[in-house]
């Protein structure tokens, strides 16, 4: 499967919320899309293109916006693709894959308390890795490295 | 506390000594004062009414608590339970402590896996905030006493972690640590160093 062909699938579907299709390495591509057409596009490329395997969810801060990206597997084509989708820093939220693809719960568990990405309609939206109350998103790049001293007063965690 | 002395002199009146000195064992520095009775008989029915009128005389001249003490410590050091869990890479130390080959058993070290029958808790690894409330329910299951070893420079004080978000900057900040064991990973040899520590602690425990 090549980008031309994912192109070719998905804009029909999606329109002008699809930023467009890029070629990736060792991968079928990387599609960039609007938020506004998650859904859209995770149904598509699931039951579609038949990517029914969803490896890893990820964000990334970019200081000026942050990126959402979803790596996804199809036993098919034997191919990887990643979907990926730029957010405003201050207004992080994109609709959750987990009603599309079940195990995105715990990976966008893990993106939400890491780098401040909400997901809406997740339907289990908690701390996975630190514990509750924890006030830090630690992979954000404003979060510098703290005394321990400082951290445990500033969370309050236990 | 007292042996038979095959002789055929006549009963003599119990003699109380008071050397430092528990049976079987070599007297150490910084040892409590253990009483150590002496009796002499000849036959068994003279030696338990001998016995039993020195160890009344020492209880009323010492206290009973003096000296059931010793004997308290001695069991317990001699049966510590650690708790079996694992943390991170230390607890493949901890683990091969008890193989074959360091055989931690031969000092009556057995671990349990279920914290009531435990009274000995070995940190092996690096603490998270997030497991640290379960730490502590672990420790509050053990029943008293009990005593708690930081195994490795992480359970120590964070070890290369200490400035990470979510690790805890060394378990006593979560509950009491008795002896702490340097080493990233410490080998066997130092967790088996660190356990004969804490029996020499014991041994010098008053209360």
């Amino acid at each position: 499967m090549l980008p031309a062909d994912l192109e070719q699938a998905l804009a029909p579907k999606l329109g002008a919320r699809l930023v467009g299709v890029e070629p990736f390495e060792g991968m079928a591509g990387r599609v960039r899309f609007r938020r506004e057409a998650a859904l859209d596009l995770f149904r598509t490329v699931r039951e579609d293109l038949g990517f029914t395997h969803l490896s890893m969810v990820g964000g990334i801060d970019w200081v000026d916006h942050r990126e959402v990206f979803y790596v996804v597997w199809s036993d098919e084509a034997n191919q990887y693709l990643v979907l990926s989708t730029d957010l405003p820093a201050d207004d992080a939220h994109v609709e959750s894959a987990s009603g599309v693809w079940p195990s995105a719960n715990w990976h966008e568990r893990e993106t939400w308390e890491m780098v401040d990405v909400t997901f809406d309609h997740h339907p289990d939206l908690r701390h996975l890795l630190v514990p509750d109350g924890y006030v830090f998103h630690p992979l954000l790049r404003s979060f510098k490295l703290h005394e321990p001293e400082e951290l445990e007063v500033k969370s309050r965690h236990v | 506390m007292g042996h038979l002395t095959a002789t055929a002199a006549p009963p003599s009146p119990p003699r109380v000594t008071s050397p430092p000195r528990v049976d079987g064992e070599l007297p150490m520095a910084g040892q409590p004062s253990v009483p150590f009775v002496e009796i002499e008989a000849l036959r068994v029915r003279e030696f338990i009414p001998a016995a039993k009128e020195a160890l009344t005389a020492l209880i009323a001249e010492q206290g009973q608590a003096k000296l059931i003490r010793p004997v308290f410590n001695w069991a317990g050091r001699n049966s510590l339970f650690p708790l079996h869990w694992g943390l991170a890479c230390c607890a493949i130390e901890f683990a091969a402590g008890f193989g074959a080959r360091w055989d931690a058993e031969r000092f009556g070290v057995v671990p349990r896996s279920s914290p009531r029958q435990c009274d000995l808790m070995i940190v092996n690894g690096t603490v998270t905030w997030k497991v640290a409330h379960k730490l502590i329910t672990l420790y509050e299951q053990m029943p008293e006493p009990k005593w708690v070893i930081a195994m490795g420079n992480c359970a120590t004080g964070g070890g290369p972690f200490r400035t990470a978000y979510s690790v805890v900057p060394g378990v006593d900040k979560l509950v009491p640590v008795d002896v702490y064991i340097a080493g990233c990973p410490p080998r066997p040899e130092a967790m088996l160093d660190g356990i004969l520590r804490l029996e020499q602690l014991i041994r010098e425990r008053k209360e």
